[in-house]
């Protein structure tokens, strides 16, 4: 028997867009996107979601429940729009932690939450979701929005984020998924494939990362699979909500 | 996904005006961490506040705890937004409080007393000269329109009462409201009496 995730290289491979790249590779390729895009992040998110965007991280703070005092740490917080807002929650005796494992959107993140004042309770790390750098139970929420489906190995990643959670402590993983809707699926096909290089080519002269975004969505785990994947993980009561057709889903699961 | 986008609308509107107040914020910081829930029964619709040093966090749905939930239906919670005393809206039978009903106070006290600087805001696009000028110009404006009101007010009351005959005036209402009391008391010092006399004869019959 030959494992199917191994290509002509013994090396295992997996999918980077629609493509088959060696493992390795991933986080690198990865990397190459985000470097690309991080100045316009924003900008680039406001246009291809209309500002919806905005709205989807609304609903996972306000699933999130944190309270003052809380520690939270945002997993591929990019450019700190939850850490914005958690900062805001938690008060200055809590703890947000922005952890991003690319170096460029992190100090994007970094300088529009100081330029913005946001400061005394938020710390920036630089750390791989698959291997977070943080003490056991320490966490009372932590929360990924729209970094999962870069991960190389989401398992591990989901593993490793239970591990940093306290007993009682919920992941929040905020991701695009697949639509309910047979007919707003094919417009949604039609806009991502079309639209949103063309937007990248425009805005960011970079049509290559915002097609790599558009076939990352499709090879991502629809919600089911998602959340057999925090059971397997070890998470309890799972639930998932749909946002805007399912085209956004929030995966929500406490640390028994 | 309506309802958060007009919230998030709302939030920054009313976060804008909170920012035109030197002493909201301040206020506001010592709420800090409390979750108000305002739950509207006719229509049903709930809403959290979340007040905090940079303003107000509105939110259709909350997973965290409450300190202090106010229950009524949509009319009572309006007129609870435009009443002056507040008090005596919260008071009403249609309007319940469950938890902390100090933070509500407290918010709607802070809410109450704003005063806007609504001059700085304007300065800030148009810059001093123009907006002084403009300022008088509303501040005259604005105290001719409250004296033509009063005016208005005073002038329809005086043909109302005095000129049509269609209502009755202050002091004649309060002159026949006194001698209604007048009466009322002396009907009941007669009943008194009769009671007394009543229970005279009673004694006697029995003698």
């Amino acid at each position: 028997m030959t494992d199917p995730r191994k290509g002509d290289h013994a090396e295992p491979t997996t999918h980077f867009g629609f493509q088959d790249v060696p493992e390795s590779q991933k986080a690198k390729k990865v990397a190459e996107v985000f470097h690309s895009v991080a100045a316009k992040y924003d900008l680039m998110n406001d246009v291809l979601s209309g500002g919806m965007h905005r709205l989807w991280k609304r609903f996972t703070i306000e699933l999130s429940g944190v309270r003052t005092g809380n520690r939270v740490l945002d997993i591929a917080g990019g450019t700190g729009d939850l850490a914005a807002k958690f900062s805001r929650l938690v008060g200055p005796t809590g703890q947000v932690v922005l952890a991003d494992i690319n170096e460029s959107m992190l100090k994007v993140g970094r300088d529009r939450l100081l330029d913005r004042g946001v400061a005394g309770n938020i710390e920036f790390v630089q750390a791989d979701a698959e291997k977070l750098p943080f003490p056991d139970n320490h966490f009372d929420c932590v929360t990924i929005a729209f970094g999962l489906r870069n991960v190389t190995h989401k398992e591990d990643a989901i593993r490793s984020m239970l591990r940093v959670l306290k007993p009682g402590g919920r992941l929040l993983i905020l991701e695009f998924s697949k639509p309910t809707n047979k007919l707003m699926s094919k417009a949604y096909d039609a806009y991502s494939f079309a639209f949103m290089p063309l937007a990248g080519k425009l805005i960011t002269n970079d049509s290559e990362s915002y097609r790599y975004l558009a076939e990352s969505i499709r090879m991502h785990p629809d919600q089911e699979t998602l959340k057999s994947m925090m059971v397997a993980a070890g998470f309890d009561r799972v639930t998932y909500h749909n946002m805007t057709s399912g085209i956004v889903a929030v995966h929500r699961g406490i640390k028994p | 996904m309506l309802l958060a986008g007009l919230l998030a609308s709302a939030e920054h509107g009313i976060n804008h005006v909170l920012r035109m107040d030197s002493t909201a914020l301040p206020r506001l910081a010592a709420l800090e961490g409390k979750v108000v829930e305002i739950d509207c029964l006719q229509p049903a619709l709930k809403l959290f506040v979340l007040p905090d040093d940079q303003g107000l966090m509105l939110a259709a749905h909350w997973e965290g705890g409450v300190d202090c939930t106010l229950r009524a239906p949509a009319g009572r919670l309006a007129q609870l937004a435009l009443a002056g005393d507040k008090t005596a809206v919260l008071h009403s039978p249609q309007v319940q409080l469950h938890g902390d009903t100090a933070v509500l106070l407290d918010l709607f006290g802070i809410l109450q007393d704003l005063d806007l600087d609504w001059e700085y805001e304007l300065q800030r696009w148009l810059g001093p000269v123009p907006t002084a000028l403009l300022a008088g110009h509303l501040r005259l404006r604005a105290r001719w329109s409250r004296q033509g009101l009063t005016r208005f007010s005073q002038n329809l009351s005086e043909y109302l009462a005095e000129e049509s005959r269609t209502l009755v005036g202050k002091r004649e209402a309060e002159a026949a409201f006194s001698e209604l009391d007048a009466l009322k008391v002396d009907i009941e010092r007669l009943e008194a009496r009769m009671r007394r006399l009543a229970h005279t004869l009673d004694t006697s019959d029995n003698a």
